[in-house]
């Protein structure tokens, strides 16, 4: 069983594997970048997917038929690159999945708050148990004020994670439609 | 080394009379990109396809070409290209320049 992805390839849809569905969007990437036509790209890149679009219709014996991995390396070799060069030895390199940038932000946390939610948004931030941080705490506003006022600033100025995007960010996870279903709150 | 030299020579050849061959194509009847490639690729002129259509792009912004969507009789409008009075000009032009070459080639190989 494998997922699949609905796309529109020159004025057609297709049905896609996801694996086949990923390959085909890095090598338009790569044609897009290696074609260095500046706002003309665009032209070509509808000529290039009329034509893809016309080689998936030919080897697809039926509108239900899934396009795979296998026909998609068929064009990419093809089509190639738009210098002439195969595209297959240089995309290689490229076909380990490629990790997004998580960025990842402070907010507060709602789900094991106590007062604000900042000592487990600090935790997620940090990496570290939120016990460690609530115990620094305490110690920091027995101390002196210091830790106090620290937590009030803080939460005044960190959100709280509100919805499931942002507590992905919270994480630092991609946000991704699997981890959103994760931390969604309509379960 | 030697095989990939003599091959890295024949396909700058043909990316040289490249564009020369999209106008001649172009300029006996009109054609959508399919094909032209087609026709290229059966006088193995090109080896991937990606490289035509750059090249198409580059042609019609220059004025040598035009495009025109036309029905197809199965799936959506095809793009089809022809060649206009400037690109004409420039294949007249183009054309003489390659008698020129053939003729002088002659001549050096027939020196040897």
């Amino acid at each position: 069983m494998k997922k699949v992805v609905n796309v529109g390839i020159g004025g057609r849809s297709f049905v896609i594997d996801e694996d086949a569905y990923q390959k085909l969007d890095r090598y338009l990437d790569r044609f897009r970048e290696r074609t260095k036509m500046g706002v003309q790209t665009k032209d070509v890149m509808e000529d290039l997917e009329q034509r893809i679009a016309e080689l998936f219709n030919e080897s697809l014996r039926s509108e239900q038929e899934v396009v795979n991995l296998s026909l998609v390396n068929k064009v990419i070799s093809q089509l190639g690159m738009p210098d002439g060069a195969p595209a297959e030895e240089e995309f290689t390199y490229n076909s380990e999945p490629v990790n997004p940038v998580i960025s990842k932000r402070f907010y507060r946390d709602p789900d094991s708050k106590i007062f604000g939610g900042v000592c487990g948004g600090l935790a997620f931030y940090m990496n570290v148990d939120v016990v460690l941080i609530r115990v620094l705490l305490f110690i920091a506003i027995f101390m002196g004020g210091i830790g106090f006022w620290a937590y009030i600033i803080f939460w005044i100025v960190a959100p709280l994670a509100v919805t499931a995007a942002q507590k992905c960010e919270m994480r630092g996870l991609p946000v991704t439609a699997e981890n959103l279903r994760k931390y969604s709150t309509y379960k | 080394m030697n095989d990939i030299n003599t091959d890295n020579i024949k396909s700058q050849m043909r990316k040289g009379v490249l564009e020369y061959c999209i106008l001649s194509i172009l300029n006996n009847n009109d054609a959508y990109a399919s094909e032209l490639i087609s026709q290229l690729k059966d006088a193995s002129m090109i080896v991937v396809e990606g490289t035509l259509y750059p090249l198409l792009t580059r042609q019609k912004n220059q004025g040598l070409l035009s495009y025109r969507w036309e029905e197809s009789p199965q799936g959506p409008p095809r793009k089809y290209y022809s060649i206009t009075q400037k690109g004409k000009e420039l294949l007249y032009e183009m054309d003489a320049a390659w008698d020129e070459i053939v003729q002088t080639i002659a001549l050096l190989r027939k020196k040897l």
